[in-house]
């Protein structure tokens, strides 16, 4: 008797469904012992010698599908195991893993099976989607159309709707997979670039979600990658505030603490290495949310546990906090293949607005006390032009004064930014109509409080706070 | 051995034929041996040549007896009335007397026949309209066409007329009665021709063809149990048409295509020119737009798909962009867009600028992020490409300035694009000059800073957006007229709310 029966058997009586998941799961080491154990002809006979005798097997229907489903595995464990690595058919795989999808569908549907084997349902969809990767892989380098993963995403789609529909009582239903199997169809469609079919699900769900138990009762790990993708989709919609908001339960979620939670049905004690991970991509969206809703900036401290997104971000964090803004453009350009790839270039680029902001602010902060609310539109002219090397500028140089130019932003961040700096122009010659035309900007976007007065060719400040939320 | 004759060499024979795929496939399974068709059309037809259209042949009579036989009581007034089709279609057609009546399908099984067709239309609709007329095409004969002889009766039009037309290469070959075993090397002759005809119309992958004959594999066995066709008709080859008419009106095609109203690439490559001179001479466009419809539809039935497929949708969403009819151009782009992908090759980079402008209009921006992403550096270096970008990266920061400058030295089309969104785009800048600028603001200066042609057109923009009042005139030291002036303050609510309106409708149809 191969171990994988074994397991099995140890599964079914203890109803350890973690441990039934497993089995499905393509990195089962038993696998290859179980591909060669027999053979096409006796494969069934085998199947249905080992597994009787079982006490939750009684039911006729039950039995059937487990059958069915198992002799569907150790088809497509033929086929993993005994072609060479290399000559593998992951199409043919393909069709394979969705054979047993579909075997696995008819479990739940006719072979009654319990809720607590769900994790099979994860195995079986998630290894659908591993090979239809690899199958499309594969076809690709076969000069084929990829066409599998697309095809995985329905199927998977069956899964979602088997437990979406499922009408036990509660505390045997199908719907606490829900979220897992949503997750995976998000996985898919990000990977497929179809945002679009992400939003569908977004748009299904709310309809079932009234007979659904809170969102606080499932898993963690489930929640936080829903609300992770959920995030994402509002980011990629421009919805920034209900990003935020799903973005930071999230990043709450995914804490060191809150991360060992051996709650049902997978336990997950995720290593730290993979949390961190979470985290980092949590905050790839989180942080250029913030500095849009908030005009924060990620803290020092924040970026130093992750060097990525230091790299990612510091470069134009540190040209908005100077309000250099031939800098920004240069760190934007420097950066934007990477952001463009992580969609995050048109974010950042309104960011811009905040260096803007800053550096008119450090205009009006130069002036005498006397004089602050009034100020021609050449000031600001001459300052939108000025390229100045970051520290320079703060430091001597023009502005003379260092006076309280980082006060009002959260936290500084000094990462090495000066390979951007050095390829930044000298100086940019920006007609006076422009600059006037990006005060107004400011003013109308409430970042400056004041008017522009054509005549006298000036500034009008408000007396109270002209740069509302920054002290000034 | 030697081509039969209707296949010999030149393209339009390939074309007729071709275009009878389906209806020929089933005449090779007549169990009447085949290699006396040729022979008898000939002498036949020349006899319907000469007899009077009045008689009927006796076949007929025949024909019209056993139609009413076995023909149930409340069916009678359908089938009557397929009956008189068909015979006054065999009259008018010539083929009466040609026509192997006892071969015919019954009135009764084409009606059937007709349902099907019917149905699997009905299958179709929720297709695309692209996937609908391949499905139709797919589907066989077209329902005008009852007659299984019918390539018969076009083989005898060629004989009658050796070299009248272009197309058959009249040669005394086309008289020879074909071989015995002509049948079989006609339909492998037909396989073959498909492969001649892959570089321009057969750019269907083997995949495709496949998921297709899949597809109606299961429809036809469900709907045709052991009916007339037990072998399956010749279904892949894309349809070839006969028209030769330089000019079509569009017609949104409810059923399989006519191959008698569907020109051939020859014959398209002349409309083109044609209605390049037209557009040209009379710019006339709902004529223009209307012929530009029939041809791609023409290329569309026909699996076209080359370079010449790419300049017609180029010019034609060139015209569209002129005449600001973006629903249209949209279509072009999105069939350009799949064109380039497959490496057609065309005005790429122009397209590609264009279609930032037009993502810009829809405010797509998961496309538009999709597009960066996708851009080559080469791409960013291309003048049209430079400009939409620069287009899209003012937008983006509110620089309304720099932004109608931008629109006022537009290359190529792009000024046109860039009208669909100018107005809107006015809106805002007006909201953010109402609030920015205090008391009051010169005529002059939006003229210049919103691209206006001149003050006329800045006062009725004004005076559209209800903001007639607000214009005031200005005198100076000793009442003389200076100025105009508007009135910032008070405009500002009019122009949030006339923004928020141009903002919340963008619809296109078939957005990509």
């Amino acid at each position: 008797m191969t171990t994988l029966y074994k397991s099995f058997r140890r599964a079914l009586t203890t109803k350890d469904g973690a441990l039934l998941g497993c089995i499905f799961s393509l990195e089962n080491p038993d696998r290859g012992t179980y591909a060669f154990s027999t053979n096409h002809e006796r494969i069934r006979g085998d199947v249905e010698y080992e597994i009787s005798g079982l006490t939750h097997l009684r039911d006729e229907n039950t039995r059937a599908a487990w059958v069915d489903t198992l002799v569907t595995y150790w088809k497509i464990a033929y086929i993993l195991e005994r072609d060479d690595v290399a000559d593998v058919s992951w199409s043919k795989a393909y069709e394979g893993q969705k054979d047993l999808l579909l075997a696995m569908v008819r479990g739940y549907t006719k072979g009654n099976w319990p809720h607590w084997t769900l994790p099979v349902m994860y195995q079986i969809c998630l290894s659908l989607r591993t090979v239809a990767i690899s199958s499309d892989d594969q076809a690709r380098s076969l000069g084929k159309a990829p066409e599998h993963l697309e095809d995985a995403a329905r199927y998977i789609n069956k899964a979602f709707t088997l437990c979406i529909s499922d009408r036990a009582p509660i505390e045997e239903s199908r719907k606490w997979g829900t979220y897992y199997i949503v997750n995976l169809m998000f996985k898919t469609y990000f990977k497929l670039n179809s945002v679009g079919l992400a939003k569908n699900i977004l748009r299904v769900l709310p309809a079932s979600l009234a007979d659904m138990p809170p969102l606080e009762a499932f898993p963690k790990s489930h929640i936080v990658t829903f609300k992770y993708y959920c995030g994402v989709v509002s980011f990629l919609e421009e919805d920034y505030g209900n990003a935020e908001t799903h973005l930071t339960y999230a990043l709450n979620h995914c804490k060191a603490d809150s991360i060992r939670n051996k709650e049902y049905p997978l336990p997950q004690y995720l290593p730290a290495i993979t949390r961190l991970k979470h985290t980092r991509l949590i905050l790839t969206y989180l942080i250029p949310t913030t500095m849009l809703t908030k005009h924060k900036l990620p803290t020092p401290e924040l970026l130093s546990r992750f060097p990525r997104l230091a790299a990612l971000f510091n470069p134009v964090c540190k040209t908005i906090k100077s309000g250099n803004l031939q800098a920004f453009d240069a760190a934007l350009r420097h950066g934007e293949e990477e952001f463009v790839r992580r969609r995050i270039y048109l974010t950042l680029e309104r960011t811009k607005d905040i260096a803007m902001r800053n550096l008119f602010r450090k205009v009006v902060l130069y002036q005498n006390e006397e004089n602050r609310t009034k100020i021609p539109v050449r000031q600001f002219q001459i300052a939108m032009g000025c390229a100045g090397r970051g520290e320079e500028l703060g430091a001597g140089g023009y502005w003379g004064g260092n006076d309280g130019n980082d006060d009002g932003e959260h936290g500084e961040v000094e990462v090495d930014g000066d390979t951007v700096m050095r390829s930044t122009p000298e100086r940019v010659e920006v007609e006076v109509e422009e600059v006037e035309c990006l005060l107004a900007n400011m003013i109308y976007k409430g970042l400056m409080k004041g008017y522009i007065s054509r005549e006298r060719q000036t500034v009008v400040l408000s007396g109270k706070e002209p740069f509302p939320g920054t002290v000034v | 051995m030697s081509a039969p004759p209707w296949r010999s060499g030149s393209t339009n024979g390939n074309n007729r034929n071709g275009a009878f795929h389906s209806v020929n496939s089933r005449k090779t399974l007549s169990s009447r041996p085949i290699h006396h068709e040729g022979t008898q059309t000939l002498t036949q037809t020349s006899a319907s040549e000469q007899t009077p259209k009045t008689q009927f042949p006796d076949k007929l009579k025949d024909y019209v007896a056993r139609t009413f036989e076995d023909c149930p009581p409340e069916e009678k007034v359908a089938v009557e009335l397929e009956l008189k089709r068909i015979i006054t279609d065999a009259f008018n057609e010539k083929v009466v007397w040609s026509l192997e009546w006892d071969k015919m399908p019954l009135p009764q099984a084409i009606l059937a026949r007709k349902k099907v067709t019917a149905k699997e239309e009905q299958t179709a609709k929720t297709l695309s309209m692209g996937q609908m007329s391949r499905v139709s095409n797919e589907t066989g004969s077209s329902p005008s066409s009852p007659f299984i002889r019918k390539p018969n009766y076009s083989n005898a039009m060629d004989v009658d007329h050796p070299g009248k037309k272009r197309k058959s290469t009249g040669s005394s070959e086309e008289l020879t009665p074909p071989a015995p075993d002509r049948f079989e090397e006609r339909f492998d002759k037909r396989s073959r021709q498909g492969d001649k005809f892959l570089p321009t119309s057969g750019k269907l992958s083997q995949r495709e063809k496949d998921k297709r004959a899949k597809r109606f594999e299961d429809e036809r066995r469900e709907y045709l149990p052991g009916s007339a066709t037990p072998e399956a008709p010749d279904n892949k080859k894309p349809l070839i048409g006969r028209c030769m008419d330089l000019e079509k009106r569009y017609f949104r095609l409810t059923s399989a295509p006519n191959p008698d109203h569907v020109r051939p690439l020859h014959v398209l490559e002349r409309t083109l020119e044609m209605l390049k001179r037209k557009w040209r001479s009379e710019a006339n466009y709902s004529y223009i737009c209307d012929q530009f419809k029939s041809l791609r539809q023409d290329l569309t039935v026909q699996h076209i798909k080359n370079d010449f497929v790419v300049t017609v949708y180029e010019i034609h969403a060139r015209i569209a962009l002129e005449k600001g009819d973006l629903g249209e151009y949209n279509q072009c782009q999105t069939q350009l867009h799949s064109l380039y992908r497959e490496g057609f090759k065309g005005h790429e980079e122009e397209f590609k600028a264009y279609r930032i402008l037009y993502l810009l209009h829809t405010c797509n921006r998961a496309d538009m992020n999709e597009l960066l992403a996708n851009l080559t550096p080469a791409d960013k270096e291309v003048k049209a490409i430079k400009h939409a970008l620069e287009v899209r990266s003012v937008l983006a920061a509110g620089n309304f300035h720099r932004f109608f400058r931008l629109y006022l030295e537009a290359p190529a089309m792009g000024g046109y694009l860039m009208d669909s969104f100018v107005a809107r785009e006015r809106k805002a800048a007006m909201c953010m000059i109402c609030k920015g600028y205090r008391p009051d603001i010169d005529i002059r200066f939006l003229t210049e800073e919103l691209g206006f042609e001149s003050d006329t057109d800045c006062v009725n923009f004004l005076c559209e957006n209800e903001a007639a009042d607000l214009i005031e005139q200005k005198t100076g030291d000793k009442g003389v007229p200076n100025s105009i002036r508007f009135q910032t303050a008070k405009a500002l609510p009019l122009f949030e709310r006339a923004k928020n309106a141009a903002f919340s409708k963008v619809d296109i149809k078939g957005q990509l």
